[in-house]
Order: structure tokens, then C-alpha cells, then sequence
């Protein structure tokens, strides 16, 4: 069999696009509908303690259990209907998955009990930078870099907004380049990769 | 056989899931994985998940290798010194 360099080179493009198409695939399959609702929550809970600040306790908690409470139930019911992807039972990941993130708001209490962030903005700037945290790690260790590169992002937009924005307007930036990101990250994810 | 090997090695991928992915029908791209299965390059385990039946699909480690031999042998004719080179067939039974 006869093969020019051309058609070796187009048969190792097609073989990338493909190999990069399912991961895409797959990862859009697992999280972009829960990127979505994170990224409206972001937006939503921002820009409700830009112009309600009084009930900042309230709207973040609420929100963030809704958000929690639906996380749970949609990988719940993605575990009992079969993910698109069976791995071996030893390779059984998924109660790692959920006891990092649950470890990481235990550990998130008990920095922030240490540390007694003086004014909200410290406390939200450093949430969102641990948040983001576990997704460069979760990004790092699932080898999902549109996670990897999603946390660098919106870490920087956190300390650009932390660093250079009038305190008064923190929130009201972080509303578009947090949430918005989230949200646009999953969007992106539905409409290009599926 | 790309996106089989896209996956980790002993990970599994729904056939519904893998057609939508190639965008196949279920004829042709079971006539494929039939002819990779022959060839013992993928394993296809059908199973009941809820009650419902369920095919998974995954490259073996001979198609995984027979694959990376594909790849290295394209590289290699993209690197080599002469434009043209006789290469051997890798698989004998796809397409």
C-alpha cells in the first residue's frame, strides 16, 4: 500500500479531530448543563449582593444549596441511568470526585475560621479562588483542560476584580467574568462540542 | 478506533453515545465494530442498566497497539526522507 506523505498527514488529522471530538463529546456530555446552572448562580448571587447587600447571607446560601442539591441529584440520576462511559470497578472515581469537593468546603471553613477574612469581598475573592482551585485540579487530574484553563480565568478575573476594581463595584464585575464565564464555558460546551 | 483509543485503557463507551459521536448509523457503524471485533481490536459487552439493555464497546490492548503501530507508521512517512514510502497495511480489515 502506497501512502504520500499528504495522505499520512490528512490520516493523522482526521485521527486527532476524532480523538478530540469524543473527548470533547464526553466531557460536554458529564458538564456543561452543570457548568450552566453554576454560572447562573454566579451571576444571580453577584448581582444580588451588588443591589442587596443586607440579604448577602441569604442569597448565597440559597442559592448555593439549590445549586448543590441539583449537582447531586443530576449526578445521582447520570450514575443510575449509566454514564456514556463505563470504567473498570476498580477504577471507581466518582465517591473520590464527591468527597474532594465535600473535603474542600470542610476545609474552606475551617482556612476561613482561621484566617477571619476582615471584609466580604476577602471572604467571596477567596471562596472563588479555592473553588477554582479544585477545578485547575480536578482540570489536572482528569486531563479536562477547558477546566484547567476555566479556573487559571476566572482565578485572574477574581484578582483583577479583588485588586483594581473599587470594592463598591467587586461584585458587579464579578458577576459577568465569574458567573459569566461559568455559564459561557458550559454554553460553549453544549452548542460546539456535542 | 480513534475514539476508542481516545478513551483511558479498560474505559467503556456506550454504542448509543459512540454513534451519536460519529455521527454513524447503527448498521454501519456495527458493521465496523464487528469487523474490529473479528480482528480482535475491540471488546463488545452488552448488559442491562435500569433494566435496559446497553452495549459497550472497548479497545483491547492488541487494537490499541496495532493502533499506536498505525500511528508511528504515518509518522514516520510524514518524517521520512522520501515524500513516498511502502508501508504495511496495519489492519487488515477495516474499510
Amino acid at each position: 500500500m502506497d501512502i504520500s506523505e499528504k495522505e499520512a498527514r490528512d490520516s493523522l488529522d482526521q485521527i486527532q479531530a476524532v480523538a478530540c471530538h469524543t473527548r470533547r463529546t464526553i466531557a460536554a456530555s458529564y458538564d456543561s448543563s452543570l457548568l450552566m446552572m453554576w454560572g447562573l448562580i454566579w451571576i444571580a448571587a453577584f448581582l444580588g449582593t451588588h443591589f442587596f447587600l443586607r440579604w448577602v447571607w441569604w442569597i448565597w446560601m440559597i442559592l448555593c444549596g439549590i445549586g448543590a442539591i441539583v449537582t447531586f441529584f443530576v449526578c445521582w440520576s447520570q450514575f443510575r441511568s449509566g454514564n456514556p462511559v463505563k470504567v473498570p470497578a476498580s477504577e471507581k472515581i466518582g465517591w473520590r470526585i464527591f468527597l474532594f469537593w465535600a473535603l474542600l468546603y470542610v476545609y474552606i471553613f475551617i482556612w476561613l475560621s482561621i484566617l477571619k477574612p476582615g471584609h466580604g469581598i476577602q471572604l467571596n475573592a477567596f471562596i472563588c479562588t479555592a473553588v477554582m482551585f479544585a477545578y485547575i485540579v480536578t482540570g489536572l487530574w482528569f486531563k479536562c483542560y477547558y477546566m484547567l484553563w476555566l479556573g487559571i480565568a476566572v482565578t485572574c478575573t477574581t484578582l483583577l476584580g479583588f485588586y483594581l476594581i473599587p470594592a463598591s463595584y467587586y461584585c458587579f464585575w464579578m458577576a459577568p467574568t465569574g458567573g459569566g464565564a461559568l455559564f459561557g464555558t458550559g454554553l460553549y460546551m453544549r452548542l460546539f462540542w456535542k | 478506533m480513534s475514539s476508542l483509543v481516545a478513551l483511558d485503557s479498560g474505559e467503556q463507551i456506550d454504542f448509543v453515545h459512540l454513534r451519536q459521536i460519529l455521527d454513524l448509523t447503527d448498521g454501519n457503524l456495527g458493521a465496523h465494530l464487528t469487523k474490529l471485533e473479528n480482528a480482535g481490536y475491540v471488546k463488545v459487552e452488552k448488559t442491562f442498566i435500569a433494566r435496559k439493555p446497553r452495549t459497550f464497546i472497548k479497545a483491547t490492548d492488541k487494537g490499541r497497539d496495532a493502533f499506536d503501530e498505525h500511528i508511528a507508521t504515518l509518522k514516520k512517512i510524514i518524517r521520512g526522507p522520501k515524500n513516498e514510502i511502502q508501508s504495511e497495511p496495519v489492519y487488515e480489515t477495516t474499510d
